[in-house]
């Protein structure tokens, strides 16, 4: 198999809130069209990186580029028009639309059409046909019009899925997208995770603290601890590495037989 | 039945925007039935009302055009506050700066009302980008401070002595000469005519924008602004699009104002005009739209009566009213209209079913 393109980078990406330093000269390459997993105990400054990678937060120092452009000082809402789609570890709606409006408004979102206001938003089809493909994708076309908040939490999850899912972006990045769910309604949305990744092409970045998840999904894994990255490799090069087994996984998680060494 | 099918094709002939809000429509036609009806009541012929005859038909058309211009002063309040969650302070300022011009230019300079009418709208659209140059740098309660800061000037800068030549300081600016073909004294009709015209026009306008692309992101806003960003919207331009929307409404709103009062006090610049709009919008309910329009006859006829029977101490009791108003209708009329309506008709049937049983018995 050939060497795969670096599709999203990060160079000595660095990040202070004051003293602490929760980000550390963080470099790691992602490849095109992998599913690649960030983990790391509480604390390991994961969700920080994120939001350097997303916009979110601007960078003490270092640089983020996507297929090699500079997009460090990017503003958060132009990461999404450069194909860069990112959900939250604590979900993030708009409670009080509905599940459809939702959707919509991340489709209409890439459109040319948001300062046409003398037309209804209805009339704009194509935004509410693409809102509804992805709808059913995720699952949740029985509730499309239910205000969100009436939606159970890992319904929720699915819907901020659906969210960055609609504007078909090339990277994804997923902070724990199955936080807070119930564990038997974990594998599906693992699998739609798989199907999106492996189906649709694309490049998926996903912090997790399931290790059964992470282990049988990943291509590659970047194991971070304190602000810096402690090994990176294929499951079964971490899964060995005697460094994460004492400073993460032995601590605070335990491999199963059949997986672990 | 071939009238039928023709009166129909005559419906499905008209605009969309009016099919689709019939009610609004009725309410338009009624309210332009209005002058004649009471003229009716009075016993005086629909042609008295037209040749703009003294009566209580030409008394009730007044107070119906203040409602109209407070209306459309309190939509456009609703549009920032209601529909994008732009909490402002300095509301007043779009009225009474686009009043003052308006008195000043037809006064003191002796233009003609259309060109008012085009400066009128540029300042709408300059106010608008002043409020909006603090946009991105303060949110929530900070907005509200520099926008009432923003006001507080522009309120002091009316009152201040070196323009006493032109808007009268504190007494305020008198004795506007207004055009005769729309004078409120000899021409009332018209002129409530005109004020009607416009908050229906606004109310559309009002009511397609937030259907609209725009409008729906501007909701978005208001209810995550944070999302509303990932998803890639430039939230500010949106922000921008509202609120100069919202200042030119309340531009024209003041520009009719001096139309018909025709004079202008520094009262229309103050807090206090602003935390009218604040409260209609509260009583008819946040973000409807057309609980702005209900909240301002609300406003306006409360004060009206309780003036008229209490005198001076009508503040006082009205004040009481609205705190009222605000704990036990926490959601307005409409707001609270559009939650409770099965429940309203249901217990609305049970007492007419009660009263019919009784009546029976």
């Amino acid at each position: 198999m050939e060497e795969p393109a670096i599709i999203l980078e990060t160079l000595n990406l660095r990040k202070e809130f004051g003293a602490l330093v929760a980000v550390a000269d963080v470099s790691i390459r992602f490849q095109a069209k992998t599913l690649h997993s960030i983990i790391g105990p509480n604390g390991a400054g994961k969700t920080t990186y994120f939001n350097l990678l997303s916009g979110n937060l601007e960078p003490t120092s270092g640089k983020v580029l996507f297929k090699g452009r500079d997009i460090t000082h990017q503003p958060v809402h132009r990461t999404i028009h450069m194909g860069i789609g990112r959900s939250f570890q604590i979900t993030n709606i708009f409670p009080n639309l509905s599940v459809l409006e939702n959707v919509r408004l991340a489709c209409q979102a890439l459109g040319r059409d948001n300062f046409r206001f003398l037309r209804t938003a209805s009339s704009f089809r194509r935004y509410e046909e693409r809102a509804w493909d992805v709808i059913e994708k995720v699952g949740l076309k029985t509730r499309a019009l239910t205000p969100a908040r009436n939606l159970p939490h890992g319904d929720q999850r699915k819907l901020e899925l659906g969210m960055i899912l609609a504007p078909d972006p090339e990277v994804l990045l997923l902070d724990e997208p199955t936080a807070g769910m119930a564990s038997e309604q974990v594998p599906e949305l693992i699998a739609l995770i798989q199907e999106i990744q492996r189906g649709g092409n694309k490049t998926v970045l996903l912090v997790e603290h399931n290790m059964n998840v992470v282990m049988s999904v990943s291509d590659r894994i970047t194991v971070m601890h304190q602000g810096q990255v402690l090994a990176e490799g294929a499951p079964a090069e971490i899964a060995a590495n005697e460094q994460v087994q004492t400073a993460y996984l032995g601590g605070l998680y335990q491999l199963s037989p059949q997986k672990g060494q | 039945m071939a009238e039928i099918s023709s009166s129909r094709s005559l419906w499905e002939r008209l605009p969309q925007p009016l099919r689709s809000n019939s009610g609004v429509l009725t309410t338009f036609v009624l309210l332009a039935l209005l002058p004649f009806v009471i003229a009716l009541f009075e016993g005086k012929p629909p042609s008295a009302v037209w040749a703009n005859q003294a009566g209580t038909s030409k008394f009730v058309q007044g107070l119906a055009i203040e409602i109209f211009i407070l209306a459309v002063y309190a939509i456009s309040y609703d549009l920032i506050f209601g529909i994008t969650g732009l909490l402002s302070f300095g509301h007043a300022m779009f009225f009474g700066a686009s009043a003052y011009l308006t008195g000043v230019m037809l006064k003191s300079f002796g233009w003609n009302l259309w060109t008012t009418l085009g400066l009128v709208i540029v300042l709408g659209g300059v106010n608008a980008l002043l409020f909006a140059i603090v946009l991105p740098r303060v949110k929530g309660i900070t907005f509200a401070l520099v926008t009432l800061g923003m006001a507080a000037v522009f309120h002091i800068v009316v009152q201040s002595r070196e323009l006493g030549a032109y808007t009268g300081s504190d007494v305020g600016l008198q004795g506007v000469i207004v055009p005769d073909f729309i004078s409120p004294a000899s021409q009332r009709l018209r002129f409530y005519f005109v004020a009607l015209l416009l908050m229906y026009l606004v109310y559309l306008l009002y009511r397609r924008f937030v259907s609209s692309p725009t409008g729906r992101v501007c909701i978005a806003i208001r209810e995550n602004e944070g999302r509303a960003l990932m998803l890639g919207y430039n939230t500010f331009y949106f922000k921008l699009a509202a609120l100069t929307i919202s200042s030119i409404t309340a531009a024209l709103a003041g520009f009719l104002h001096t139309l018909y009062q025709p004079i202008v006090t520094p009262n229309v610049a103050g807090l206090g005009y602003t935390i009218s709009a604040l409260l209609i919008v509260l009583i008819g309910g946040v973000g409807t739209l057309n609980g702005a329009l209900i909240g301002a006859a609300v406003f306006r006829l409360l004060d009206f009566g309780l003036r008229r029977y209490l005198g001076e101490s009508a503040s006082f009791v009205s004040g009481v009213v609205y705190v009222a108003i605000v704990l036990f209708v926490p959601y307005g009329i409409v707001g609270t209209w559009y939650l409770k309506r099965l429940q309203i008709r249901q217990g609305w049937t049970r007492l007419v079913e009660r009263f019919r049983h009784s009546s029976e018995a």
